[in-house]
């Protein structure tokens, strides 16, 4: 089939041409521009791990911003103790996968709300414990590091290496994700997310896969935060704040719930919007963001991702539309697509 | 004995108010399957009206009234243009859009009023009320007496009018309640639009402990969520019930337990929540038969 | 002039049609049996009347283009629909589920008047007035839900079947009831139901509906007489 063939190549070249560019970006962009682009980086990690609870598992979670705080201070510990950059690593992923285990292992048989209210816990608990433990986290202070400086056999200014390196751990992250939805472990999310019955009926136990993504979430969020610690170089309780939570699931959704590159263009919008919005004023990121999300839910369900598919759709869906008139629609409720007949429907 | 009694009655106080909201909460869930987490960020909207109406020189009271008009209005706008659309659907994605409402709706009142928080006027003079060697203040019974009122208030209005008759019929089957003749979508815009007013009662009656910003609600709103649960999420008696409990066992915990204290106080709520819901998964209050939770 | 006509209607729910252009009329104070097998469109039939699926031809009732119309629309005209499953509220009293179908009614008095009509209409009903409708019985629920279409004060009463999961003896005496409100009110009604000697009991004229069209119609007495349909719906 010659047009599968183009279309292979196509990706192919896709591919090709973004691997390029991120190669080369850091070398001709200003600082100012690699750090934002670094910090898209770490939060598209972020968000896939949300997206992996929430859009491939189909679990509403509050609590993202906890397991980013938590590998973001582990991190920050670890350098201002001494330890060694991989341990750091290796640490900031395990304490919020254990933690998001443990908190799982109570909560996922919990649903809908329920569900919702006890991740809500982590990130409004863990905000006065976090200020609480200032021996470890700084407290409302904060911790403040200096690392992740170039070797000195690279070349490199402080902001190309950390470049480099956030984007290389982040790419293995979505690698390693990537494998992972798509195969078995994805396909029971998927099916857990859809019909906790047919799961069942199946062999796979519902109760398990939200506890196994819930755990993977929370480690890739951990992952998520160490590099956030090595952008940054300094982390305070409100990289776990509620707020933040919040400011995930709108950039998620935003993005493309369920997606891997929506999770990316989730991370674009996330780290874009006040960027923008604060040319204008600040106080408006929130005004922009809550008017995005719900403009996004409207139009675009499935998010920025599904833009191209949406805009093709809507156009073939007109010249249907032009060929053959409407029949007349019963609607009690006008403007109501959700609510006609089987919203009525006994 | 006089201080444990002050912490008692401030706890019933805000207590109230966090039984207040999850009041709204549970009405709106019960009319539309919904949990609003935008209900706190509505109330702060309309007591940022009562804000501006005081600001103009006109009595708080008015501003009272003024607020819960404008929170009706809101609240039944909300309804027939963002919320309907969601109604009946998936329900992740229901929860994300009050989210974004949530959002959008914080974020309005901060581009008006600014995230400074300002200090806002009580309708209760700031004293102590002494009785037989114990001391209570006077804002605190005066809240929790306003809120109880509001309540029965609300009771009445369920009970024994035609419209709360057909509000709960609507709660109840609403497809059953359009063949008798309903009108199903105006009666939700009313049931939103009331869940708002009461939010914006109990948003004018905490703005002076906690200073007004857009952001003011964000913890209550935790709170009374979690009370919405603890109660059992269609249980009204059970939203205010447990609204007064969090309200009295957080301050007794962070008064008593030192290791609590008054940071960690927020960990109370949670934990009762999480033991209640292991033990008894539909809430204190809650039927059995309903599996929304 | 008839009370009801429907012309060349289909319905569908989602993509799926299940009704392929039906026509039939009623006449003031008749009343018309659907029979049909399951998935014959009879249900749709009845939905498509009270507006809650998509419709397109004409359905006149009173002479007005009712088409298009939401259920609570229909309802304020004077259609009741006694939904399948009966559609009681579930944790409103009895009494309130009857108000609940008076609500578009202003004359109090009346009302008062007509829930009494019902309690003696339904007489299992009168010791249960003050219990929500989750804790009556399948037939008592069959009961409430009748009464409530009728306490709308119809002009037109859509039946869906009145006989479903009931005892035969509590199905015969929900149908002796509707019988005698048939004949006391003039009502006119439209009834679906599988067990057809209970609907050859109540109506005058009988529609078959075979895959969403309609095969065979006639009155009651000459559908009796057709071989295929007493074999098909009679047992004999």
């Amino acid at each position: 089939m010659p047009a599968f063939l183009t279309a292979g190549r196509l990706r192919a070249a896709a591919v090709a041409v973004v691997a390029v560019v991120l190669v080369l970006l850091p070398l001709v962009s200003s600082p100012y521009v690699n750090y934002q682009v670094t910090t898209m980086a770490v939060f598209a990690v972020a968000l896939l791990g949300l997206n992996v609870v929430m859009g491939y598992a189909g679990q509403v979670s509050l609590g993202q911003s906890a397991f980013v705080g938590i590998g973001a201070y582990v991190a920050g510990y670890g350098t201002l103790n001494g330890w060694p950059v991989l341990l750091s690593f290796v640490v900031a992923c395990l304490l919020p996968a254990v933690v998001g285990m443990l908190v799982a292992l109570a909560a996922a048989r919990l649903r809908g709300l329920a569900l919702a209210m006890v991740t809500i816990a982590l990130p409004i608990v863990g905000t006065p414990v976090a200020k609480r433990l200032s021996d470890v986290t700084g407290g409302s202070q904060g911790l403040t590091v200096s690392w992740l400086e170039p070797p000195s056999w690279v070349a490199l200014a402080d902001d190309q290496w950390r470049y480099y390196v956030v984007v290389l751990i982040a790419l293995g992250v979505f690698l390693l994700t990537r494998n992972l939805v798509r195969g078995r472990v994805g396909r029971s999310f998927a099916i857990v997310r859809d019909n906790e019955a047919v799961a069942l009926s199946m062999g796979i136990s519902p109760y398990r896969t939200k506890v196994l993504a819930f755990t993977l979430a929370s480690t890739i969020g951990g992952a998520s935060g160490f590099l956030y610690l090595a952008v940054v170089q300094y982390t305070s309780p409100e990289t776990l704040s509620f707020g933040t939570s919040i400011n995930l699931v709108v950039a998620m959704v935003i993005g493309g719930t369920g997606s891997l590159v929506g999770a990316v263009l989730g991370a674009v919008y996330y780290v874009l919007v006040p960027v923008l919005a604060g040319q204008l004023d600040a106080s408006r990121t929130a005004l922009l963001s809550g008017a995005v999300l719900l403009l996004v839910l409207f139009v675009l369900p499935g998010g920025l991702v599904s833009l191209p598919r949406r805009v093709h759709q809507l156009l073939t869906a007109r010249r249907r539309r032009s060929a053959t008139t409407p029949p007349g629609a019963p609607d009690g409720q006008a403007g109501t697509p959700a609510l006609t007949s089987d919203g009525v429907a006994p | 004995m006089s201080y444990f009694v002050q912490l008692v009655v401030d706890g019933l106080a805000t207590g109230s108010v966090y039984g207040a909201l999850a009041l709204a909460i549970v009405l709106v869930n019960r009319s539309t399957g919904m949990i609003n987490f935008s209900q706190g960020a509505l109330a702060v909207l309309s007591t940022f009206v009562a804000y501006a109406v005081v600001q103009a020189g006109a009595p708080l009271l008015l501003g009272l009234l003024v607020a819960v008009a404008f929170a009706v209005v809101l609240g039944a706008f909300v309804e027939r243009v963002v919320v309907r659309r969601f109604e009946g659907g998936d329900a992740n994605t229901a929860v994300v859009a009050t989210i974004g409402l949530l959002v959008l709706v914080s974020g309005i009142a901060g581009a008006i009023w600014s995230y400074d928080p300002r200090p806002f006027p009580s309708l209760f003079p700031n004293a102590t009320l002494g009785l037989g060697g114990v001391f209570v203040s006077v804002r605190s019974i005066g809240t929790t007496v306003v809120i109880v009122a509001v309540m029965v208030l609300l009771q009445l209005l369920f009970r024994f009018t035609k419209l709360g008759l057909a509000m709960r019929a609507v709660a109840d089957n609403p497809s059953s309640a359009a063949l008798s003749g309903l009108p199903v979508s105006r009666l939700l815009m009313i049931g939103w639009g009331i869940a708002a007013g009461l939010g914006a009662v109990a948003g004018v009656l905490v703005a002076p402990q906690l200073f007004i910003s857009p952001t003011m609600l964000d913890f209550t709103l935790v709170y009374a969520l979690a009370a919405a649960i603890l109660g059992g999420l269609d249980s009204p008696l059970g939203a205010v019930v447990a609204g007064w409990f969090i309200g009295v066992v957080e301050n007794l915990a962070g008064a008593y337990v030192d290791v609590i204290g008054n940071d960690l106080k927020i960990a109370v709520p949670f934990a009762a929540m999480i033991v209640i819901l292991a033990l008894r998964p539909q809430g204190l209050f809650g039927r059995r038969t309903v599996v929304r939770v | 002039m008839s009370l009801l006509e429907l012309q060349d209607v289909t319905a569908s729910y989602g993509q799926g049609r299940v009704l392929h252009g039906i026509s039939l009329s009623l006449a003031e104070h008749g009343a018309t049996g659907i029979l049909g097998a399951n998935g014959a469109g009879k249900t749709t039939t009845l939905r498509a009347i009270s507006g809650t699926v998509r419709t397109t031809g004409r359905i006149l009732f009173d002479g007005r283009d009712i088409s298009g119309l939401g259920p609570d629309r229909t309802a304020r005209l004077g259609i009741a629909h006694v939904p399948e499953g009966r559609g009681t509220m579930a944790q409103l009293t009895v009494r309130d589920n009857l108000l609940v179908g008076a609500y578009q009614r202003r004359d109090r008095r009346q009302i008062a008047t007509d829930v009494d009509y019902c309690l003696d209409l339904f007489p299992q009903l009168q010791a249960r007035t003050g219990s929500p409708a989750a804790a009556l019985s399948g037939g008592e629920q069959q009961m409430l839900a009748v009464a409530r279409a009728f306490m709308a004060k119809p002009r037109l009463m859509l039946l869906d079947e009145a006989s479903l999961g009931l005892a035969p003896s509590t199905a015969r005496t929900v149908y002796d009831a509707i019988r005698r409100l048939r004949s006391e009110t003039g009502l006119s009604m439209l009834v679906v139901e599988q067990n057809a000697v209970l609907a050859f009991s109540l109506v005058d004229d009988v529609t078959v509906l075979e895959t969403g069209r309609v095969t065979v119609e006639g009155t009651a007495s000459e559908l009796m007489g057709m071989d295929s349909v007493r074999r098909a719906y009679l047992g004999g």
